[in-house]
């Protein structure tokens, strides 16, 4: 390399560093903007979009236009490429800022309304059959229930279904079927966000504990798109159970083995799919103390459950695998029939695709036997559920993230976030061509 | 192994050095990362390629169903915005049958008027070569309440009488 040259290389540089910031803050205004357009819009109501739902952000209502798929996916876009600037440019946003961004990302969806699914009127059915009409959400669907004003907010195919959520959620959502309608769907947004804000601040601090940079670790969580959009937006319970998960992660790194297996088996009733945490842990950390934490949580639960809503409430296996056969246009499994000339995927594709999984869950828990990072073993085998899984929805491929982020294997932050990729690619069908 | 080892160390210290489990990996578990990391690449690029087809053959139903719905108005001179489009996912054939009222009306409230749409999007329309009426109230297409088939669909046998 010649003088020149090497005089231009630190120049370049500085001239980087100066344009990182000014980029990153329009990557944050872009975020903004996309959030506040979609919520905004949402609030008027009358889209496809915006689930029936009870008058929560007639407020907002005169502001924004109805909400139509194409503002809805040109919004989701935007954000996106926001999304994938700010993180390239992460290392340049200060702690300060990135904590006000994921404040204000989570400020602006908790005011507006429900987004884009049905899934919190369930919640708010389920409780409101338990406290309000001494139904048992684990027997009965919300159709048991036609004459409560929850019901007509239920998504028509949930109706007749009972609860597939743990026992742990459903208590824990009694409480507000004590609100009325609007006051537990406020409820289940404040709850939402708490445990979004518990995630992200238990991510933050497992961050720091392994030697990533925690900025980076809080923008890819808090402010990715289906995060903010999806999850969020629809107050979906898998943040609750993304709380346990990095509880028990936290107690982890701290060495507190057994409070930890009992607070994986605490998100486990609460969701079942965290319990896929639970044989890595054992396995990397090998200590009795995990034995007898989960079997305690686990007891204790079981107890609980049955005492409040009889056998049916300690089975989850069979709600489990009631929704394991149903079947999503967005699931990878259903793309890959389309490819091969298939409609969908028949019953076959659900007993290879179940293979498909034990074999790669039976391979990261020899590689966690041998050494391998278990946080990462366990991001994968999230990720593997959620992509060979026949029902996808957004908010399934959020839950390997905070575990990406912290993982000593990066491969994981690379699929987990070239998944959601292909999640949002697969929405755009509408724009491209819109049916009138 | 040190002194202070628990009794499952101690057991587990005594199988084959192969099986041990480890605390950290080993250096040299390189061949075994290349391995994953191609399948994760081939994983990948399947999934890939299976989006950007599914988005391809989304768009194109999309483009189809436009045509339809506007042969459709254009058929019947209504210009309503609740008319049905059902697709042959049963054969895969690009027939498609699209519904709407003879009258204004709520939707399916009325006499409806079926078009069974075929070949390909001309300047924006398909062929609409025959069709059938549906009673008011009747929420599905199906054979049974299916009267006065036209064009093709009478050979077809489309209707029960």
């Amino acid at each position: 390399m010649n003088v020149a040259a090497q005089s231009e290389v630190p120049l370049a540089r500085t001239r980087a560093t100066q344009w990182a910031s000014p980029l990153a803050v329009a990557c944050a205004l872009l975020l903004l903007a996309a959030t506040a357009e979609v919520v905004l819009d949402g609030a008027v109501g009358h889209s496809s979009l915006i689930p029936k739902s009870p008058a929560i952000a007639g407020w907002l209502s005169g502001v924004g236009e109805r909400l139509g798929f194409r503002v809805f996916l040109i919004a989701l876009l935007a954000f996106s490429a926001g999304y994938a600037g700010l993180i390239a440019l992460a290392r340049s946003v200060s702690k300060r800022w990135a904590i006000a961004l994921v404040v204000a990302l989570h400020a602006i969806v908790l005011i507006g309304p429900i987004l884009l699914s049905t899934d919190v009127f369930s919640y708010i059915a389920y409780a409101r059959m338990g406290v309000e009409h001494g139904l048992n959400p684990y027997t009965h669907g919300p159709i048991a229930i036609s004459h409560d004003p929850i019901y007509h907010y239920v998504g028509p195919v949930w109706k007749k279904v009972d609860t597939a959520y743990g026992p742990l959620y459903t208590l824990i959502s009694y409480p507000f079927a004590l609100l009325g309608v609007n006051g537990a769907v406020w409820g289940m947004k404040v709850l939402a966000t708490l445990a979004s804000a518990g995630t992200l601040a238990l991510t933050w601090r497992c961050a720091r504990i392994r030697g990533r940079d925690p900025v980076t670790a809080l923008l890819i969580v808090g402010a990715n798109p289906l995060y903010v959009i999806y999850a969020l937006g629809g107050a979906h319970n898998d943040l609750l159970m993304m709380l346990l998960m990095m509880v028990a992660v936290a107690l982890t790194f701290a060495g507190r083995d057994g409070p930890a297996a009992a607070t994986v088996v605490a998100g486990a009733l609460v969701k079942a799919t965290v319990a896929a945490l639970l044989p890595f842990m054992i396995l990397a950390r090998r200590s009795l103390a995990q034995a007898i934490g989960a079997l305690a949580a686990l007891a204790l639960g079981a107890a609980v459950a049955y005492v409040v809503f009889g056998v049916d409430g300690v089975n989850i296996v069979a709600a489990l695998n009631r929704d394991a056969a149903f079947v999503s246009t967005d699931s990878f499994p259903t793309e890959i029939a389309h490819l091969f000339g298939k409609p969908g995927v028949f019953p076959i594709d659900h007993d290879l695709l179940k293979a498909a999984l034990v074999i790669i869950v039976l391979h990261l828990l020899w590689r966690t036997w041998r050494g391998y990072d278990w946080v990462a073993a366990s991001g994968w085998a999230l990720l593997a559920i959620s992509v060979t899984s026949t029902w996808l929805l957004a908010w399934y491929i959020l839950w390997p993230l905070p575990l990406a982020v912290i993982a000593r294997d990066r491969r994981l932050l690379v699929a987990t976030l070239a998944i959601q990729a292909l999640f949002i690619v697969h929405q755009m069908t509408p724009l491209l061509a819109p049916v009138k | 192994m040190s002194g202070d080892a628990t009794p499952l160390e101690r057991r587990l210290g005594r199988l084959p050095a192969g099986l041990r489990p480890l605390e950290h990996e080993r250096p040299g578990s390189g061949r075994l990362w290349r391995v994953e990391t191609v399948a994760l690449l081939l994983g990948g690029i399947l999934l890939a390629i299976a989006t950007v087809n599914d988005v391809v053959l989304g768009t194109r139903t999309n483009h189809r169903l436009v045509a339809d719905l506007r042969t459709w108005r254009a058929y019947t001179g209504n210009d309503y915005k609740n008319v049905a489009t059902e697709q042959d996912i049963q054969h895969h054939t690009t027939t498609d049958v699209v519904c709407g009222n003879t009258v204004p009306g709520p939707p399916k409230e009325r006499v409806q008027i079926c078009l069974q749409m075929t070949g390909p999007v001309v300047r924006g329309y398909r062929a609409a070569k025959g069709g059938w009426y549906l009673p008011a109230n009747t929420e599905k297409n199906l054979r049974r309440y299916r009267y006065g088939c036209f064009g093709t669909t009478k050979a077809q046998g489309a209707c029960p009488r």
